[in-house]
């Protein structure tokens, strides 16, 4: 089986050249395989974090090739990007990244803009995976009157609005309580009985268990990959 | 379409949404376009009532020339003129100045029959009589005249006036410090008994250019007195053109200062549009996360300037309407208009043509690019995770 993400000997190096010159990937191989729900796990400063920016195309390598659904992406223009993650890829970042002056739905709507659906059918369909969230009651709520968990319920429903394939989420688990992290594993779950692809940056114990494919990470490097029984 | 109405609809919402930032930006807009769009209605304005004046006027304005400059002109000539083929009418006019109170007065001294049309009595009547002059609105409102009331002139207090009326004119910049009376009396006053400051001569149509060449080319054979000084003819094209090229002077003047404004507020904008930059990278890096492309980001950013700008053109034109119906055209107007001081002391004309309304808008539109677009495709163009950051 072929698999829908490859990594081919990828650096990244931060301030190339300068005297404060960081390696925060070397070197490094992976292949994701669809459906299943992946861990990158490392300590801070591993390389998770960067690591998962370049497999969902938000970042460029300074070397290697990362091959997403088959194809080269390091020969991707800015336009080839975009589109692989307007259709693709649903991101949930570690600070949620909503828009402050956004409501709910809004900041789960706007990825639709660029697809010229009307205000009312971007509504719709907003409210209809808000609701899927729990969140029928923050729908005209601002961010900042929505607990960290719910914060974060908007931003899964923000990754999860184009329908894409791979939901890639960094430390998902570290603005959140515990019952939002119990209510996370559960959307997770369901999203792979849905056939997604889901891959986790975090060092929280908690997605060792629940993961199918771990990759350790440390200093830029890939120490280990385990691969565990579907939980 | 609808995808470019999409942009539109969050282009008016980013712009409500960041209140403070679009009204700091709509003020600075403001305050930059209005001088300019002020200045360009005064420019207009003046232009239009300098032209009503010329067309009003004479065909062809004769003096002597004396070491270059104007000079009064003996009234031998006007005989002379009248004589000459295609030629309507001749009369003679004195036009010179005098303090009154504090305000410089314009005394112009004309047969009652040939005062132009474009100025109405509002009170009193033509003048008759030795000694009766007709005052200008502005005039009579600055320094008090009302009919009937005598006055004299510092130039020459011994001879006395009536004021037999106040009039308006269409023409405010010329008639609102204007004196009117019979040339008797205006050369009694300046004491040129025999002279006028200039001869004016209306001609049939056609006529002007041929007798203006004329009596320039045989001023020689035409000057009764071989002493006296040769003569100095303008006709109406020449008086145009000159108009022309002292509007085009002051208008220079102007635009070369607020060209240096403008330069000014390039900057100042680009600060003000940069207000809550770290917001608007990290919303741009969201925004391409999520998957808009650049062009994509530029068109709403695009949208949002030419809203701003649609906003702040119209506005910055009723700001320069106010302006000019409240305070006069005030600072502005002393650049077009000579010696009026902060204040005038008339209504200062002004005209509104769409052109530098367009022009107004199209500078609110630079002015806005130029602020946001360059930085808006910077960070649209690095990788989101670094615009995120």
């Amino acid at each position: 089986m072929e698999p829908i993400i490859r990594t081919e000997k990828v650096d990244k190096f931060y301030y190339l050249g300068r005297p404060e010159e960081v390696r925060a990937l070397n070197q490094v191989a992976l292949e994701i395989f669809k459906n299943r729900i992946v861990l990158l796990r490392g300590p801070s400063g591993s390389g998770k974090t960067t690591l998962l920016n370049l497999i969902s195309t938000i970042d460029r390598p300074t070397k290697g090739r990362i091959f997403l659904f088959g194809e080269d992406i390091s020969k991707y223009s800015d336009v080839g990007l975009s589109r692989i993650r307007q259709k693709r890829i649903g991101l949930i970042f570690q600070s949620f990244n909503l828009l402050p002056r956004l409501s709910a739905w809004e900041n789960v709507a706007f990825p639709l803009l660029p697809l010229g659906i009307a205000e009312k059918e971007r509504r719709r369909r907003s409210v209809e995976i808000l609701i899927q969230l729990k969140l029928e009651k923050r729908v005209d709520h601002a961010p900042e009157q929505m607990s960290g968990g719910e914060q974060q319920r908007v931003a899964i429903a923000r990754a999860l609005i184009n329908d894409p394939e791979i939901i890639m989420a960094d430390e998902p688990t570290s603005n959140i309580d515990a019952e939002s992290v119990k209510n996370l594993l559960e959307i997770f779950s369901d999203l792979k009985r849905k056939g997604k692809t889901i891959i986790v940056s975090s060092h929280d114990p908690i997605f060792l268990d629940f993961s199918e494919t771990i990759f350790f990470l440390k200093d830029g490097n890939l120490m280990k990959i385990e691969e565990r029984e579907k939980p | 379409m609808n995808r470019h109405l999409n942009f539109l609809f969050a282009a008016i919402g980013n712009i409500i949404r960041n209140k403070l930032r679009s009204l700091i930006l709509i003020l600075c807009l403001i305050a930059v376009l209005f001088p300019f769009i002020c200045a360009m209605a005064i420019s207009e304005g003046i232009k239009f009532q300098s032209m009503i004046s010329v067309e009003e006027g004479a065909d062809i304005y004769v003096t002597s020339d004396h070491y270059g400059s104007n000079a009064p002109i003996s009234l031998q000539y006007l005989q002379r003129f009248q004589k000459m083929e295609g030629v309507v009418k001749v009369f003679p006019r004195v036009v010179g100045r005098s303090y009154f109170a504090n305000q410089l007065a314009t005394l112009v001294g004309i047969p009652a029959e040939s005062i132009p049309k474009s100025i109405r009595l509002m009170q009193g009547e033509m003048f008759r009589e030795k000694g009766e002059v007709m005052v200008g609105k502005g005039l009579a409102k600055a320094v008090h005249l009302q009919v009937g009331v005598h006055f004299t002139l510092s130039a020459n207090s011994s001879k006395i006036f009536k004021v037999s009326g106040i009039f308006d004119s269409d023409t405010t910049i010329w008639s609102s410090n204007l004196i009117l009376m019979t040339f008797e009396d205006a050369s009694e006053f300046f004491q040129i008994r025999g002279m006028a400051t200039d001869i004016l001569i209306y001609t049939r149509p056609g006529y002007a250019p041929l007798l203006a060449k004329e009596i320039q080319e045989n001023m020689g054979a035409s000057n009764p007195d071989s002493s006296g000084p040769p003569l100095r003819v303008q006709d109406k094209s020449l008086v145009k053109r000159y108009f022309q090229r002292g509007f085009n002077y002051k208008a220079g003047v102007f635009t070369a200062l607020f060209t240096v404004a403008f330069a000014l507020a390039i900057p100042a904008l680009l600060v003000v549009s940069g207000f809550g930059q770290t917001e608007r990278r990290k919303e741009i890096g969201v925004l391409k996360a999520t998957g808009w492309q650049t062009q994509e980001v530029m068109e709403m950013v695009t949208l949002e300037n030419l809203v701003i700008s649609l906003t702040s053109a119209p506005l910055a034109i009723l700001t320069a309407m106010v302006w000019l119906k409240l305070f006069n055209g005030a600072f502005i107007a002393q650049f077009f208009i000579a010696e009026i001081g902060l204040m005038a002391p008339f209504p200062v004309p002004s005209r509104f043509l769409p052109l530098p309304c367009l022009f107004a808008f199209l500078f609110a539109m630079v002015l806005t690019m130029v602020g946001s677009l360059y930085s808006t495709w910077r960070t649209a163009t690095i990788p989101p995770a670094e615009a995120m950051r």
